[in-house]
């Protein structure tokens, strides 16, 4: 019954744990070498943007674009290592007819079924994260294409498929990951390729910088925005979608507060489980420490119990917690949640646990120790 | 060892030691004074003696007990068992494991543990090594004769079961004294006899010092020297 209880409070942090390390993986992920530092996106102003156009493939939220002359300005600057544009849109796979959504109705755009482009030079993929697990990439301006982790999951993709978007064919050629689970669950193409696609061409959304060696990115950065203090500004975030990132800050946060609730209520339970059960064996406490034993030794005995107790709660609550983590990545309810079975989790998992063990043991220990022998004996 | 006393008993030379547990004008009283337990006690009792503690409940019997065995602390007066002096402010856990065997009325024995790890716990974490400590607690249990009921757990135990495993604990660390709060009492008379017949029969062979407080007299007849409390007083202490 104590264990029961344990087990939900630790099945709980697990769950969420699990689900804590799944989701922001993107923003946790280390930046890898060749990763940009930062990327340039414009500025908005707030009204309808200068371009006007949402182009026949769903774009994403408004996004107003770049023109991708500022590119080779940008890789003037002193600073500046490299510079390449990426064109990110959104559009509707499983409908071919809906591929067509403008984005003045989004709203019949259905979230789930939403697949982000990306154009990218083929030369430049590491720039975003992207690397290839399978297969190769893709050709400039060929009707290629690579597929996210996930999205290859999802939509039973492999090399030497074919999809169709915007009423083109297009082979899929390999399969990336990027650890961002919103570009795994992704499409990427060639930049001219999605230009010509979305009739973009010439426009980028954002432009990933890197710094050359030795030159400052915040530095950097800040000199780009002084540059064209009305036209653009940076972003840290790599895949310049901010929104869609402090979503996932937002999440990240909700999940690390729901799960220091779930600590705490797991804790609690720990102390009032071993309260109950030092009151419960007042008596038995007594009978030791009239056969010899020391307070420490009762200290050791009360703490050990509430270890054991947690250790046992935590097998129920892994169970417990990747079978519900399980459940949800099975029905699909979030897109891309890759819930992450790393070492790390079950080492944070059993850390917790021999944590809570300790310190809910503490208290009911120390009562447990000042229990006078002759008053134990006499409780019945 | 001895000072060389002698008495003679039954035509048997019967070797007179010395003092175990001294005890001068001892005071106990609880809730702040307004209940007293003890009211100035004067005992000794020697080596290897059985002495029987009676009276009615409440005048002090366990209290008086539980001063033998630093279980408890007493107010004033002086108490001196085995030659350690009791008045200190200690931790006496020692002193208990060296030295004293408790066996109560009810409740002896951890429930979760089984009978032989039971009869264990006394050696957990001393310098006996697993092996004797399984040894001697199975041969504990044999002598006591539950060897064949090592496994099981308290609870499938009668009652007079579970004070043979209790009194089999008592003994495991080889203790001076013997401390048996009315070991018979939650007992029926047959069951009683052979708790009563078993803890004699250990105070013989082993020649251990054996306090037992009771409220029959057939019990109490049987130890070399009856003390009657009331109150909190020795009232008299006659040889059985
Ligand atoms: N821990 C305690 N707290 C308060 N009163 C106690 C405590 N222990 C014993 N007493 C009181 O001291 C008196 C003697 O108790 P006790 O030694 O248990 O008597 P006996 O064992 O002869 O029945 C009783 O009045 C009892 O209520
Ligand atoms: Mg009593």
């Amino acid at each position: 019954m104590a264990i029961f209880g344990i087990a939900i409070g630790v099945a709980a942090v697990i769950g969420l744990g699990l689900l804590a390390e799944g989701l922001p993986s993107s923003t946790q992920s280390a930046l890898t070498a060749g990763a940009a530092d930062f990327s340039v996106i414009a500025k908005t102003s707030g009204t309808e943007g200068p371009n006007g156009q949402g182009g026949p493939v769903g774009s994403f939220g408004g996004q107003e674009l770049i023109n991708q002359t500022k590119i080779g300005e940008i890789q003037q600057i002193s600073g500046v290592g490299s510079a390449v544009g990426v064109l990110r849109t959104m559009t509707n796979l499983d409908n071919t007819t809906s591929t067509t959504t403008n984005s003045s109705s989004p709203g019949e755009a259905n979230f789930q079924s939403m697949t982000t482009l990306i154009g990218i030079d083929s030369n430049s993929i590491s720039m975003n994260d992207i690397v290839i697990t399978n297969g190769s990439v893709y050709s400039n301006g060929a009707n290629e294409i690579i597929i996210g982790k996930s999205a290859a999951e999802r939509s039973n993709k492999t090399i030497g498929d074919t999809i169709s978007i915007s009423n083109q064919t297009f082979k899929v050629v390999g399969i990336y990951e990027t650890g961002n689970f919103q570009d795994d669950g992704g499409i990427v193409m060639s930049l001219d390729k999605l230009q010509n696609l979305t009739n973009n061409t010439g426009e980028v959304s954002l432009i990933l910088v890197k710094a050359s060696n030795g030159a400052d990115s915040d530095e950097l950065a800040t000199a780009i925005q002084e540059q064209y203090p009305d036209e653009l500004t940076t972003s840290s975030s790599l895949s310049g979608m901010d929104r869609m990132n402090q979503g996932l800050d937002v999440i990240n946060t909700a999940v690390w507060a729901i799960s220091l609730v779930a600590i705490l209520v797991g804790g609690i339970i720990v102390v009032i489980t071993m309260l109950k059960a030092v009151s419960e064996r007042t008596r038995e406490i007594g009978v030791l420490r009239a056969i010899g034993w020391t307070r420490q030794r009762i200290i050791k005995m009360i703490i050990g119990e509430s270890i054991l107790l947690s250790l046992i709660a935590i097998v129920v609550g892994l169970i417990v917690g990747i079978g519900i983590v399980e459940i949800l990545g099975s029905t699909g309810m979030i897109p891309g949640l890759m819930p992450s079975f790393s070492v790390s989790l079950f080492v944070k998992g059993i850390g917790v646990a021999l944590l809570l063990g300790i310190i809910g043991g503490i208290y009911p220990a120390y009562r447990a120790s000042k229990l006078e022998p002759t008053e134990a004996l006499r409780y019945e | 060892m001895s000072d060389g006393n002698i008495e003679v008993r039954n035509g048997n030379m019967i070797e007179i030691k010395e003092n175990i547990i001294e005890i001068k004008d001892l005071t106990k009283s609880f809730d702040g004074g307004n209940i007293t337990a003890l009211d100035g006690i004067n005992l000794e009792i020697k080596e290897g003696e059985f002495v029987s503690i009676m009276g009615p409940s409440g005048s002090g019997k366990s209290t008086l007990l539980n001063m033998i065995g630093a279980l408890d602390k007493a107010d004033s007066g002086q108490i001196k068992v085995a030659g350690i002096d009791l008045m200190q402010s200690e931790d006496f856990s020692k002193f208990r494991l060296n030295k004293i065997g408790f066996v109560f009325q009810l409740h002896n024995l951890i429930p979760n543990l089984t009978v032989h790890e039971n009869v264990q716990i006394p050696l957990i974490e001393t310098d006996v090594t697993d092996e004797e400590m399984i040894e001697r607690a199975a041969e504990l249990l044999n002598s006591v004769n539950l060897g064949n009921r090592l496994d099981q757990l308290p609870t499938k135990l009668s009652g007079g079961e579970r004070q043979r495993v209790a009194i089999a604990r008592a003994l495991v660390n080889h203790p001076s004294i013997i401390l048996a709060d009315e070991p018979t009492g939650a007992l029926d008379s047959r069951m009683g006899d052979i708790i009563l017949n078993l803890l004699r029969e250990i105070h013989q062979k082993e020649n251990v010092t054996l306090v037992l407080v009771t409220h029959e007299d057939y019990v109490a007849n049987s130890a070399d020297r009856v003390i009657n409390m009331m109150d909190g007083k020795i009232v008299d202490s006659n040889i059985a």
